[in-house]
């Protein structure tokens, strides 16, 4: 038997507030600690609703199931809780948020993880940040910049990645992170991934995607394939082989 | 004859009894209510004293107009002109002089008749809408003034869901100096029903100071699609006083163009009601000015139910000494929630003399809304006049080009092709003639 | 009660300024104001006569104008103004040494951190108790280059004709019903010179405090800029707590000769039982540029539009304001730019943020006259809506007589999305602490623009306001 998973979703339906249509239908999920999973679906399966539910968005409710988080329920958990407990989510849509720089944000963002009176340090911070900005490859100046203000696609995700590399959190769940890149800013935003799980090979990625090009540089230990609200299909990274192939309309059918 | 008892009993001949008190209480309420000065922030910019002495202008009867038989050359031109319609009404100093409107459409329960008429053969729905719902005399001092003396007008009922392709037009034309005519336009339109409406304003010049007020009040039931076009085209002379209150109730569309280009001064207060939710109002606008002329729009845009939605675009061009006031305020009252609102007023100043002055207000009193406004005055866009000076245009044609350009952009959201090209014939040839 | 008490009674997290000190003064009118008590005022000043017909005359202005029908609600303030005091002087003389200002004096300005930032970051520093001035003090270096720096008491003893040249200049007593009040009982404020050439590197700083409960302040300021000159003046206002209401009511006139550069800072504390209607304006003289940087966060009801005349060529006025309306308080605030001469510029920035029932108005003038050729104006306010109870009102008056000139507006409202608060809470922090930030970041162009310690200090006052503000 294999040890405790660090995330065990075990029938989950959930719905968008105010409507009464589910839109995940039973899902069943488990990832061990330090694995890299990819969910693969087409549009309207339910891959983003997962993400949001799974971070706590107030737009989104689950009917039923369970999620387990290293062994706590975080379903009743706000999603302040979950953030400090280790949960990040890469935002498909990053939001924009004037006149906060990225700095200020996510030196907010650590105090917020630190008990009673400690504070984050000034000076430690900095050097932090400029290291991890060194990590990415990116410009220092960044950081000053107000959150995703006048960001172009592709810097709006690097910042998400820029938040993990400072936050470093314990699962990280990346909602369609790929989508409307180029092939370079791509590169740039897998490489990032890549070089976070070298550092702490313990961080578990779930990686959700509509496309298998992002797989050719963040390799996954487990491909499920969504279809509907469910997961239809599991196995190794040749699931999502297959389904470059096949594309998803054998599942249609189902 | 002068403002007195009188008149409101000559009026009240063989009315209903429910008539001749509105009157009355109309009239009281008038009396009762100070002329508005300049320390009202409503008129700030406009000094009704210097203007006009109500009490001194000549209130018209019927009776008093004879026409012996023939029309105004103006108005024969406008009667030549073959425009379509669904039905057309022409009014000659306050009386209903012809109207008439397509026979299916009586046959499917659609009412175009002149208010005298209605009086006599739909004093129920009168009584229910008249001068109470929308514009009661207790708005101010104009509005109790048209609810006491209104002598004619047009009472345009849509029965639930008649959808009619073609606009109603109606004509009120003005020939005696002096001279005060009240008139009022009352339009339903029942749910899911579609109608549009044009009215124009012609006269003659006049030596002396001649007051037109009109109180338009328009009521889009659910669903129902209403655009009212004014077009204010009267002589020199002439006091326009327009008072326009519309109801939106819930998912109606309810859409109105004031096009300002006559008159010596032009007043207009429009107050546009989002009543149900979803309801929508497009507010359209635009003035141009020469001489002495001068131009106050007062708008308002309330958001009484959630969800609803309004845009108001008041664009002007001031030439000569002409001068405009444009007032609008957006209010979100509590609980309109999901608020869409927007105000946009434009001036452009193309002599040294002209002024404009911009009041863009709002009052925000739910949290989940999407409100803006804005306003600027400036002067015509130098790089625009350069690029058709190069291309050969001379100077004055390129300056009619922008204007009609910055003017022109207001219509092009007022899909009502016939009278779009209406209007802009009408900016032209004021462009043309203009000092 | 013993002091200590006293505070521990009030609700510091709300507003740590409300403590109450003991009531010493030397001499204060009986509540009220009529003719005898003006006269009291100029006698205890020992006036020349024509500050006193000039006092005099202002009363009967005062009291022709009716009380202003638009703003915020002043229908109660008549009643207060009849139980005010309007002259409390709390020592006899005013000291130039923080060792001589009398020990409960002393404590409340050490408590609000005067003494110590005049060492660190302050060119000059003026600290007004009650009607008086009780301190005033100007570094060596610039007291040597002719810069002056006085209560304005004795800006008109000791620099009688400069003082008459420019006094009621700018704004004249018959502008409005409370710049005519304060002609008739102006008391305190500062008297500021600054020679031609001298350019100031520090700020001077004026701190006014009402202690007296039932109060009425009514400092006068006048500052003169001669040509090319510039400084930075920053005032900072607090008062207790208590359930009556109090008034300040400050005139500022402002003169800025050519080529000058002038910035005015308030960071209005008032507690939440103060009226608060000031009236400040400047004359902006060829090429000069005048800034003020308004930030109201504090009183029942403020109704200030700090005002730019831009009188000379070139001349360039700028208004920035942060206005923050919680529960009770209404904040009817915003500015004037008036274009009266070619090629002036203005630039009007308006940022206010409403919580809980409180309500926060923008009112401005823009005025272009007939001649102001090439006269640029541009607003923007910004309204940003904490709670649905919350409201927020614009209205600004654009009047231009000028073809040659270009003025625009633009406003918006907002409220800080659902989106946003998501995306900060999945990086951890709390709903208070991401409004907190949320609203920093709306305010934050303007906030850059204050000296660093009072950024700060607003900022801790934001999420102070933030607590509780969300349910």
């Amino acid at each position: 038997m294999s040890s405790t998973p660090i995330l065990k979703i075990d029938g989950l339906y959930a719905k968008v507030v105010d409507q009464d249509i589910s839109i995940l239908k039973g899902l069943d999920l488990e990832l061990q600690q330090g694995e890299i999973h990819a969910i693969m679906g087409p549009n309207g399966s339910g891959k983003s609703t997962l993400a949001k539910v799974l971070a706590g968005h107030p737009g989104y409710e689950a009917t039923a199931g369970e999620v387990i988080y290293r062994g706590e329920p975080i379903l009743e958990m706000d999603p302040e809780e979950r953030a400090c407990a280790g949960v990040f989510l890469a935002f498909q849509y990053p939001v924009e948020i004037p006149g906060v720089s990225i700095a200020n944000f996510l030196r907010t963002a650590l105090q917020a993880r630190l008990e009673g009176d400690d504070e984050v340090d000034l000076f430690d911070f900095q050097d932090e940040l400029i290291e991890r900005m060194k990590l990415l490859d990116m410009d220092p100046s960044f950081a000053e910049r107000p959150i995703n203000d006048g960001f172009s696609g592709g810097e709006k995700k690097r910042n998400e990645i820029l938040q993990m590399a400072v936050l470093r959190p314990s699962l990280a769940l990346m909602d369609e992170t790929d989508s409307g890149l180029d092939i370079d800013a791509l590169k740039i935003v897998a490489n990032g991934v890549n070089k976070l799980r070298e550092e702490d090979p313990e961080m578990t990625v779930l990686l959700i995607t509509h496309y298998q090009r992002i797989l050719n540089y963040i390799n996954p230990d487990k491909v499920h394939v969504m279809v509907d609200g469910k997961i239809v299909q599991s196995g190794g990274p040749e699931v999502a082989l297959e389904l470059e192939d096949q594309g998803y309309s054998d599942w249609k059918e189902i | 004859m002068s403002l007195e008892s009188a008149v409101l009993k000559k009026l009240g001949q063989g009315a209903p009894e429910w008539l001749c008190r509105r009157r009355e209480h109309a009239w009281n309420v008038y009396k009762n209510t100070p002329l508005p000065t300049t320390q009202s922030e409503e008129w700030r910019y406009t000094d009704l004293s210097q203007i006009v002495d109500l009490e001194s202008l000549k209130f018209l009867l019927p009776g008093d107009v004879d026409l012996n038989g023939s029309l105004p050359e103006i108005l024969e031109g406008v009667l030549n002109e073959n425009r379509t319609a669904s039905g057309s009404s022409f009014l000659v100093d306050g009386l209903t002089t012809n109207i008439d409107s397509e026979a299916s459409l009586s046959a499917q329960g659609v009412i175009f008749t002149s208010l005298r008429s209605a009086v006599e053969d739909y004093s129920d729905l009168l009584e229910e809408h008249l001068a109470v719902e929308a514009l009661p005399p207790e708005k101010g001092k104009f509005e109790a003034l048209n609810a006491a003396f209104w002598t004619d007008g047009v009472l345009l009922y849509v029965p639930r869901g008649v959808n009619i392709k073609l606009p109603f037009r109606t004509v009120n034309y003005l020939s005696h100096a002096g001279s005060a005519v009240c008139t009022r336009t009352l339009i339903i339109a029942e749910a899911g029903s579609q109608v549009s409406y044009v009215e124009e304003i012609i006269s003659e010049d006049f030596d002396e100071i001649t007051l037109a007020s009109s109180s338009l009040e328009v009521i889009a039931k659910e669903g129902a699609q209403v655009q009212f076009v004014s077009i204010q085209q009267s002589g020199h002379g002439v006091f326009c006083q327009s008072a326009q209150r519309t109801l939106a109730h819930r998912d109606s569309i309810l859409n109105t163009l004031n096009v300002g280009l006559g008159g010596s001064v032009s007043r207009v207060d429009l107050n546009s009601q989002l009543l149900g939710s979803g309801a929508k109002s497009d507010m359209l606008g635009i003035y141009f000015g020469d001489q002495n002329q001068c131009f106050d729009h007062n708008t308002s845009q309330d958001h009484v139910a959630s969800n609803s939605g309004s845009d108001l675009l008041y664009k002007g061009a001031l030439d000569g000494s002409s001068r405009a006031a444009f007032r609008g305020i957006i209010r979100v009252h509590p609980g309109a929630q999901g608020t869409d609102a927007y105000q946009t007023n434009r001036n452009l100043l193309l002599s040294d003399n002209a002024r404009a002055d911009s009041l863009p207000n709002l009052e925000i009193e739910a949290d989940d809304v999407k409100c803006s406004h804005g306003a600027t005055i400036g002067q015509l866009d130098k790089e625009a006049l350069f690029y058709l000076l190069s291309r050969g245009l001379s100077r004055q044609q390129a300056e009619r080009l922008v204007v009609l350009g910055f003017l022109g952009d207001v219509m092009s959201r007022l899909p009502l092709g016939d009278v779009v090209d209406e209007v802009t014939q009408a900016i032209e040839q004021k462009l043309l003639t203009h000092a | 009660m013993p002091e200590n008490e006293l505070i521990q009674n009030l609700d510091l997290d709300e507003y740590k300024y409300g403590f109450i000190d003991q009531e010493t003064h030397v001499f204060r009118t009986r509540p009220g104001l009529d003719e005898d008590i003006v006269r009291q005022i100029s006698e205890r000043k020992e006036e020349p006569q024509w500050m006193l017909d000039f006092r005099l005359k202002a009363l009967r202005t005062y009291e022709a104008k009716p009380m202003p029908k638009w703003g915020g609600d002043l229908s109660k303030l008549e009643e207060t103004l009849e139980e005010i005091y309007f002259y409390v002087k709390p020592q006899d003389q005013m000291e130039r040494s923080w060792d001589d200002v009398p020990e409960n004096i002393k404590n409340t300005f050490e408590r609000l951190g005067i003494p110590e930032a005049e060492q660190k970051v302050l060119a000059g520093v003026g600290a007004q108790y009650e009607s008086e001035m009780v301190y005033h003090s100007l570094k060596d270096e610039w007291e040597s280059q002719g810069v002056i720096f006085d209560s304005i008491e004795d800006g008109l003893k000791n620099h009688p004709e400069l003082f008459r040249e420019h006094f009621a200049t700018v704004i004249p007593p018959a502008d409005n019903k409370f710049s005519a009040l304060n002609s008739a009982v102006w008391s305190g404020g500062s008297f500021v010179y600054i020679p031609r050439g001298v350019h100031l590197e520090t700020p001077l700083q004026a701190y006014f405090r009402v202690n007296q409960e039932r109060m009425g302040q009514f400092e006068r300021t006048l500052i003169i800029v001669e040509e090319g000159a510039q400084a930075h003046y920053i005032e900072g206002c607090t008062a207790p707590v208590y359930s009556t209401d109090s008034f300040h009511s400050g005139v500022i006139e402002i003169v800025l000769k050519r080529d000058s550069r002038f910035r005015y800072t308030t960071i209005q504390n008032w507690s939440n039982n103060m009226y608060n209607l000031v009236t400040q304006r400047a004359l902006v003289n060829e090429n000069a540029t005048m800034e003020w940087l308004d930030g109201n966060l504090g009183s029942k009801l403020t109704m200030k539009y700090p005002s730019c005349y831009l009188m000379g060529e070139g001349a360039h006025g700028s208004i920035m304001s942060i206005a923050y309306a919680s529960d009770g308080q209404h904040q009817d605030t915003g500015g004037k730019v008036v274009h009266a001469a070619p090629n002036t510029t203005s630039s009007i920035v308006s940022k206010s943020i409403s919580k809980g029932h409180g309500r926060s108005s923008y009112r401005g003038l823009c005025k272009v006259y007939e001649g102001s050729t090439n006269a640029r104006s541009n607003v923007e306010c910004d309204a940003l809506l904490i709670n649905d109870t919350s409201r927020t009102d614009t209205y600004p008056y654009i009047e231009i007589e000028e073809k040659r000139s270009t003025v625009g507006h633009e406003a918006t409202v907002s409220k800080v999305g659902d989106e946003q608060l998501f995306y900060l809470k999945s990086r951890g922090m709390s709903e208070e602490e991401a409004m907190a930030l949320i609203v920093r970041g709306f305010i934050e162009p303007i906030a850059k623009e204050l000296p660093l310690e009072y950024a700060v200090e607003l900022n801790r006052l934001i999420e102070l306001e933030m607590e509780g503000s969300v349910g």
